[in-house]
């Protein structure tokens, strides 16, 4: 293991808190604070994958997940990004890609064979003759590949998300962006700042140079986000990446949880009136001959290697850079012990004239126009050949680190995925962005500034500006803000690319996709001219990494390539997620958003077997006979109850409450007498049905009603949606979840409710279709209504939930000597089937109307005035006799009856089954269906098809309805 | 959806708060001389501008209440009045 440094201000591990973890089958140990891939380097570890197509070695090379070097299995997770992963104890970290190990993989011979693989040779090689492609494709398909999941891999942790809503939002904590959020919150906006590192601080955090008055950029990042944290109208969010910006400032992140969260990662959607994007840069790869060999490395990550986790990247470093932040990083590595033997700096002039003298005091050469044109070494960096820019002088120095930088690369996803436009600018070299969305604005880094100072003034304005889009400051506090910015420094000089004289075999445009400058220039040659169909037949920019690495250098080199005026040269398209991210994330938790009844815990005791129905639970069986036989019998022969409470229930009160309730019901309401049970229908504008229920009226201009159990949820949508332009005077309550509803139903219910409640119950004091309240114990208000749903003698009791438990259980010890049992809905549905009476949804679909199912009686037609909803459909369609029609139906030889869902057809599909069953009641097969209207008189013979019944039909016919009790006396007795 | 809506009621919210009732088409028309075909244009018909348009919502995770709002159908973004423009 590595010696680690301790004492430096700018760390942000903890070396006395030691963290094992598992590599290769060894126990490890890395530090608190340290990444997955930072505790693999200070155990030696360099080289962490092999590529995908080459099987090439991959290491370290950016620290911020920018490719696909360092992604690794971890517990079973594939291509988890180890820059950006902490370290946890336990964690079982796998190499990707290899056969054998990362560093001795079987299969590194594929890098001399990059000749029978030029680009596109997956579309141009392998198709004749075309019976080779099935057997080529397996073996590529071994051999290539980033990360391999199991089928059945079981994503752990924990997935969240939160939709919170904001004045300004902030992206990137950085110097730009903390000024930003503390303008706005300055002015008492409600401001949330995203950080997509765990800390605040950005590229400030680890440098240890002077921002000003001797203060160090480390210690002004520090001081900033102390100033930010105790902001209370800050809300921040760090380890939290941006993965997308949208039309009207919605914003998304994925934040990863730290110990003391509930989640492992969580979505969040930010709804914010301004935005302020600054995500500063990252660093522009230096294209060269083996330019990804492990030991080749950006300046930040071997800075932040050092000054951030306490490791010296490597004895001996050379340098080939082409800008200050290389310069700054060489005088720091080599004060922390590194031997440079040379600095390469493109640029020929410009430098930092500090810096120039630190070096020189360090005695370190700076060869200025000068470029690394070749890495040697097998595996990792042994050697590297420098050269000035024209190629006239070279040399090459022994090392085991180069660091390589060609600039910086502006990270704009965040303004261009929300429709900015981008621009080349020729004296930042950036694509600069343009047109910015409304609302939006950018700020530091990512505009091309590198003075601290100026970084800092452009992220106040930004944040003034957002809060000028709040209505929240003044013109005057904009105009100084601008005047700020006027005496500070503007955009630094880019460096331009600059490649040495190199054939580019193996000088890597993309690492995720093993994409070479040799590869585009074939493209290009192809005919493939514009960066984004190079991008698409080479695979530039295509990987995990979401072009990070390719994604300046591809559009900068195509233009080079085809001597483009810079004008011409156009990026490639920018889309979300901007960040690779997990499924699970936008997941987020599986909530099991189910409605229990009132007694369910009474159901599920008395061994209720659940279903989800729409919203509910529900218990449909009380035994493992799914026939629901016993229950069934039960029913037609003692008493049984059934817990209705699912039932859609209302009260609609006010002068206009009939109004509203002829204009959604067919029937006339008018009619209805108080204590009387009214059963009515609702249609949609086509006529088609929609719901049923009852409607009971309680009183002058008040009214209870039910709807079936799907409808509930969007019945007072539905009343108020129809009467949305006439101003009625009505209040509507959803009493669905505060009532419960008990159905006692046999010839035996009389008896059991007789013993529990005062009123008479007899067939002439409680009649049927009559209504009735009463208390019962003196105490339990019960709505009372005498319905015959499933064709027995039935009372339908809806009583406060609260005391639904009470009622249900005095029911349930008056009716034990009358064999009273549960019945579920399994039970219900075969019993109302038995009796032909319908179950919306299930005897029809979206397109039967009122009339198709014979439940036209129910539309009152004389009834005019109420503009009611679908009967002027109605009355088109009562012309119309090519429409479906219930009916029901008996199968031949006492045949067992067809499944539910189940085609009529004979030389076509000519209708459907509806509910079928194997009556108990009558001892036959029965059914009803939907058949075309000729097919529709009784003794009509129907075929019936099933799923996979390999042609055998069987056979039924139509017969009069209902099956059961034709004449109704049961349910009146 | 990035849509934001005003409600009457309870202000500014979160689009997913709401649903869509289609574009304002004035009451029902009168029963009185309706025939097939109007009826069908009422219910069926929209004109699918692209540009601002006066339309219902639901605010079914709010209030409950039915009203309109005026919004530009090629940004998403809403608008005070119809004639608001960019």
């Amino acid at each position: 293991m590595m010696s680690r440094f301790n004492h430096l201000p700018t760390l942000k591990i903890d070396t006395s808190d030691k963290i094992p973890f598992t590599y290769r089958g060894k126990t490890y140990y890395g530090t608190k604070g340290d990444t997955v891939a930072t505790a693999l380097y200070a155990n030696g570890v360099r080289i962490y994958a092999r590529s995908l197509k080459y099987h090439r070695p991959r290491g370290l090379y950016s620290m911020d997940g920018e490719c696909s070097n360092t992604m690794m299995e971890i517990n079973g997770t594939p291509n988890v990004r180890t820059e950006t992963t902490l370290l946890k104890p336990g964690m079982v970290i796998k190499e990707q890609n290899v056969k054998g190990s990362a560093k001795n993989d079987m299969l590194g011979f594929l890098d001399k064979m990059d000749w029978a693989m030029p680009a596109g040779f997956y579309y141009d090689t392998m198709h004749k003759p075309a019976k080779i492609w099935p057997v080529a494709m397996k073996q590529i398909r071994k051999a290539a590949g980033i990360g391999k999941l199991s089928p059945d891999h079981h994503m752990p942790g924990k997935y969240d998300e939160i939709y919170p809503t904001c004045d300004v939002c902030v992206i990137g904590g950085g110097p730009a962006g903390m000024k930003a959020a503390l303008a706005a919150a300055e002015k008492g906006l409600r401001v949330i700042l995203i950080e997509n590192r765990p800390w605040l601080g950005g590229h400030f955090d680890y440098r240890t140079t002077e921002y000003v008055n001797r203060q160090t950029h480390h210690d002004r990042a520090v001081q900033l986000a102390k100033e930010v944290e105790n902001t209370d109208n800050i809300r921040v969010f760090t380890h939290t990446a941006n993965v997308g910006t949208y039309n009207n400032n919605l914003i998304t992140g994925f934040q990863v949880g730290t110990e003391k969260d509930s989640f492992t990662e969580r979505y969040i959607e930010i709804r914010a009136n301004s935005v302020v994007v600054a995500t500063g840069c990252i660093e522009r790869p230096l294209l060269f001959e083996n330019n990804e060999r492990p030991g080749v490395m950006q300046a930040g990550c071997a800075l932040r290697l050092a000054n951030t986790y306490g490791l010296l990247p490597g004895k001996t470093g050379v340098f080939s850079i082409g800008h200050d932040l290389g310069l700054e990083a060489a005088v720091a590595l080599h004060d922390l012990g590194m031997t440079i033997p040379m600095i390469a700096d493109i640029r020929q002039d410009g430098q930092d004239p500090s810096l120039v003298k630190a070096l020189a005091d360090r005695k370190i050469p700076l060869q200025r126009g000068w470029v690394a044109i070749e890495v040697h070494g097998k595996k990792q960096v042994q050697k590297v050949t420098l050269k000035s820019v024209d190629g006239a002088v070279g040399k090459t120095v022994d090392c085991d680190v180069l660091v390589a930088s060609a600039g910086f690369t502006p990270l704009t996803g965040p303004l261009v995925v929300n429709q900015a436009k981008q621009k080349y600018d020729p004296h930042t070299n950036f694509f600069l962005p343009t047109d910015l969305p409304r609302k939006m604005h950018a700020a530091g880094r990512l505009l091309g500034f590198e003075n601290s100072r100026t970084i800092e003034a452009s992220g106040h304005l930004a944040g003034i500006q957002a809060a000028y889009d709040c209505e929240s400051c003044s013109i005057a506090d904009l105009g100084e803000a601008k005047k700020a910015m006027e005496s500070l420094p503007g955009p630094a000089r880019g460096t331009k690319l600059v490649m040495a004289p190199v054939k580019g075999r193996k000088t890597f445009i993309c690492f995720d996709e093993d994409t070479s400058i040799k590869n585009i220039k074939q493209s290009i040659d192809k005919g493939f001219d514009v960066p984004e169909l190079i991008k698409r037949f080479s695979g530039a920019g295509l990987g995990p990494g979401q072009a990070g690495i390719p994604g300046h250098n591809l559009p900068l080199f195509t233009a080079r390539y085809q001597a483009l005026p810079d004008i011409k040269i156009r990026p490639t398209t920018v889309r979300p997620p901007l960040v690779p991210t997990l499924i699970a994330t936008y997941a987020g938790t599986n909530h099991t958003m189910l409605k229990r009844t009132p007694i369910d815990d009474l159901q599920r005791k008395d061994g209720g077997i659940f279903r989800n129905i729409g919203v509910w639970q529900r218990a449909r069986y009380f035994s493992r006979d799914f026939t629901a036989k016993k229950e069934i019998e039960n029913v037609r022969n003692n008493v049984g109850m059934l817990d209705g409470s699912t039932l859609g229930k209302f009260r609609i009160h006010g002068p206009d409450a009939l109004n509203a309730l002829q204009r959604v019901y067919v029937s006339d309401l008018s009619k209805i007498k108080e204590g009387r049970v009214k059963y009515t229908a609702m249609c949609n504008d086509d006529g088609c049905v929609i719901d049923d229920g009852v409607v009971i009226k309680l009183g002058e201009n008040d009214y209870y009603f039910s709807t079936s159990t799907g409808r509930a949820g969007q019945t007072i949508e539905w009343i108020r949606y129809h009467t949305r332009y006439d101003n009625w005077d009505f209040s509507l309550v959803n009493l669905t979840d505060a009532m419960g509803v008990i159905n006692l139903s046999g010839p035996n219910a009389r008896k059991v409710l007789e013993k529990v409640v005062d009123i008479d119950v007899s067939n002439e004091g409680f009649g049927f279709s009559e209504y009735k309240e009463f208390l019962v114990a003196d105490t339990i208000p019960v709505k009372a209504m005498r319905l015959g749903f499933v064709g027995e003698l039935s009372y339908e009791l809806h009583v406060s939930a609260s005391y639904m438990k009470a009622l249900w259980l005095m029911l349930w010890e008056a009716g034990k000597e009358f064999k009273i049992q549960n019945f579920g809905v399994e039970a219900q549905n075969v019993l109302r089937m038995e009796k032909c009476h319908v179950i919306l949804g299930q005897e029809s679909e979206q397109r039967t109307n009122l009339l198709d199912i014979g439940m036209g009686f129910l539309w009152a037609r004389k009834k005019t005035g109420y503009k009611t909803v679908g009967v002027a459909a109605l009355a088109q369609a009562q012309q119309d006799n090519t429409r479906l029609k219930l009916v029901g139906f008996k199968m031949e030889n006492n045949g067992r009856a067809p499944r539910d869902g189940a085609l009529i057809v004979d030389d076509r599909i000519r209708g459907h089954v509806c509910t079928a069953r194997n009556s108990f009641s009558l001892n036959e097969a029965v059914g009803m269906a939907l058949v075309e209207g000729d097919m529709s008189q009784v003794g009509t013979r129907l075929a019936f098809y099933e799923d996979e019944c390999n042609g055998e039909l069987i056979y039924g016919t139509v017969v009069e309805t209902p099956f059961y009790d034709p004449s109704g006396q049961r349910m009146k007795m | 959806m990035a849509l934001t809506i005003t409600c009457p009621i309870c202000g500014k919210r979160n689009g997913y708060e709401f649903r869509y009732g289609g574009e304002e088409k004035g009451p029902r028309p009168d029963e009185k001389d309706l025939t097939p075909e109007s009826w069908c244009d009422y219910v069926h018909m929209n004109k699918c501008v692209a540009g601002v348009q006066q339309e219902w919502w639901f605010h079914r995770d709010g209030c409950g209440s039915w009203f309109t709002i005026f919004r530009d159908t090629t940004t998403n973004l809403e608008k005070e009045t119809p004639e608001a423009q960019e």
